[in-house]
């Protein structure tokens, strides 16, 4: 295992951030995890999926480091695996929260397909794009994939998980559902910021892709462990 | 972010997906644009100001019309005799007017409340200005009429206005934020909209630029405070009720509205049509952000 061991140089900020972004999606796993004993049953579960959202994304970002050492390259797949699987993790939440204000299942699985669907489209988009990057593919699946992000971020803002926080009669959930709908609105908009830094996208000149994973890296962190905080603080907060 | 916002946004990301399939949008493009949007939301949100203004109060009717034309009639006079004055005074009047629409619920000092409303309603123009200067001046210089107006847009002043009012803006913000006035989700949704508006002012032309802030932002948020507000004396007021009231007064305003702009085209009035629109507006502005200041202070 030692003998594999990769050399990096100083200035190798992405490599930097995947070590970072590893460890601190690890520890936030295992503060979750334990963290279960101090809130009530019912918000039990939250922190489970959060923990799970960590987990899974430290798993990804041990292979992911690797692959960039190892290759220099975007690891591209790794990345869309670790979304499509921690992505509807961070919807569940939505429902999760608004439970106990009456959230359906339905509720639950419009928003799990509309970010299935968004990670697919922008997944098409980004890995079946020609060499040297086609515009007009990058454009067709960009705007496929917003319609999902639209939606979840309409859901969050205004409807359905907007409306249910607001009948919980808890100032802690409806703060915590609008900080998380902050985080869908700001956290998230950098993922198709870096979609259209990819070779053919929109803004393929202002961003070098490597630049892209320094920032995916950044963002996944803090909205993967801050989605999780909140969650935390408001399990917390209701557990009193 | 509010409803109006999030429509803003979606509208810029689908409007952009269009228009970057164009090269270059023309002129014409953008006229057809702009009018087509402003005759069909931006009239409407100031025709039913005398309904605003009676629902809840008894004035002579003869009174309100006597002063709302009279106005209209002075502000036009004005804009004969001085042209350039009365394009400052419509910049500074339309400010005032869409921040008083933007943060018309806020409770706090009306020294604070004073201050805001123009800071960032002339941060706004300022920022549609100073990243559409070049063409503003180009449309202005291309009719002999409104070339006189061109001293207006100083590069040199218009930075100097973009930077203070934009700085200061987000100073009043961050004050009203620590005095509590706004919470802090307020703050940053209010920020946010700022920077989306700095986005879409720097990716699109100027009409259309304005035209989507105007539209979407002004006019759609007045509308719906209007319906509000007549809906507050009855549940049973519907939204086809406010299309009702709203729908006899919107089509006389437009048609006025496209009679003069004909008449301006067939040279029965001496002023281009831009001009003609440019007073039109301004002119209709000015008793219909009086009647809103009534309206907003109730």
């Amino acid at each position: 295992m030692l003998l594999d061991i990769q050399v990096m140089k100083p200035d190798d900020y992405v490599g930097f951030t995947f070590f970072i972004g590893y460890m601190a999606m690890f520890a936030a796993s295992v503060f979750f995890f334990f963290e279960r004993g101090s809130v009530s049953d019912k918000w039990k579960l939250s922190l489970l999926v959060s923990a799970l959202i960590t987990g899974i994304a430290a798993v990804h970002y041990f292979y992911m480091r690797d692959y960039y050492l190892a290759t220099g390259d975007n690891p591209t797949f790794f990345r869309y695996v670790d979304w499509t699987l921690t992505v509807p993790l961070m919807c569940v939440e939505f429902y999760l929260l608004t439970r106990a204000a009456g959230a359906t299942k339905s509720l639950l699985w419009k928003l799990i397909i509309a970010s299935v669907w968004m990670l697919v489209a922008g997944y098409i988009g980004e890995a079946f794009n020609p060499e040297g990057g086609d515009t007009a593919h990058s454009v067709k699946w960009g705007v496929i994939s917003t319609l999902g992000y639209l939606y979840i971020l309409y859901t969050a803002w205004f409807g359905e998980v907007a409306q249910l926080a607001e009948n919980s009669g808890s100032a802690t959930i409806k703060k915590g559902v609008r900080t998380l709908a902050w985080f869908v609105l700001v956290g998230w908009a950098i993922y198709p910021i870096g979609y259209m830094c990819m070779p053919g996208g929109w803004l393929s000149s202002v961003m070098s892709p490597s630049d892209v994973d320094l920032w995916y890296n950044i963002a996944d962190a803090i909205n993967k462990i801050g989605f999780g905080l909140v969650v935390y603080n408001i399990a917390i907060t209701e557990s009193k | 972010m509010n409803i109006f916002t999030f429509l803003f946004v979606v509208s810029t990301y689908f409007l952009f997906l269009i228009f970057s399939s164009f090269t270059e949008i023309s002129l014409e493009s953008q006229i057809l644009f702009a009018s087509f949007f402003i005759l069909l939301i931006g009239i409407p949100h100031g025709a039913i100001d005398h309904i605003l203004f009676f629902k809840k109060r008894s004035f002579s009717q003869l009174k309100f019309y006597s002063i709302y034309l009279g106005l209209i009639l002075l502000f036009l006079l004005l804009w004969i005799f001085f042209p350039f004055w009365s394009l400052l005074l419509f910049l500074l009047i339309s400010a005032f007017h869409f921040g008083e629409s933007q943060f018309s619920d806020i409770k706090a000092q009306k020294l604070l409340r004073y201050s805001l409303f123009p800071f960032w309603g002339i941060a706004l123009l300022s920022t549609l200005m100073h990243y559409n200067l070049s063409e503003i001046i180009e449309i202005t210089t291309f009719f002999e009429d409104t070339n006189d107006l061109k001293i207006i847009y100083n590069d040199f002043l218009i930075l100097r206005f973009f930077q203070i009012t934009n700085v200061c803006t987000i100073l009043l913000l961050f004050l009203l934020a620590v005095k509590r006035h706004i919470n802090l989700d307020r703050f940053f949704s209010e920020l946010f909209l700022l920077l989306i508006l700095h986005i879409t002012f720097y990716l699109f032309p100027f009409l259309i630029a304005f035209t989507m802030y105007f539209v979407i932002l002004h006019s759609l948020r007045v509308m719906y405070q209007e319906y509000q507000f007549l809906k507050s004396d009855s549940d049973l007021f519907d939204f086809i009720d406010f299309i009702k009231v709203l729908a006899p007064y919107s089509l006389l305003s437009i048609f006025f509205t496209a009679l003069i702009i004909l008449l301006s085209y067939w040279s029965f009035i001496p002023y281009s049509i831009p001009l003609v629109s440019i007073i039109i507006i301004s002119v209709i502005t000015l008793p219909h952000a009086i009647v809103m200041h009534i309206f907003y202070n109730e």
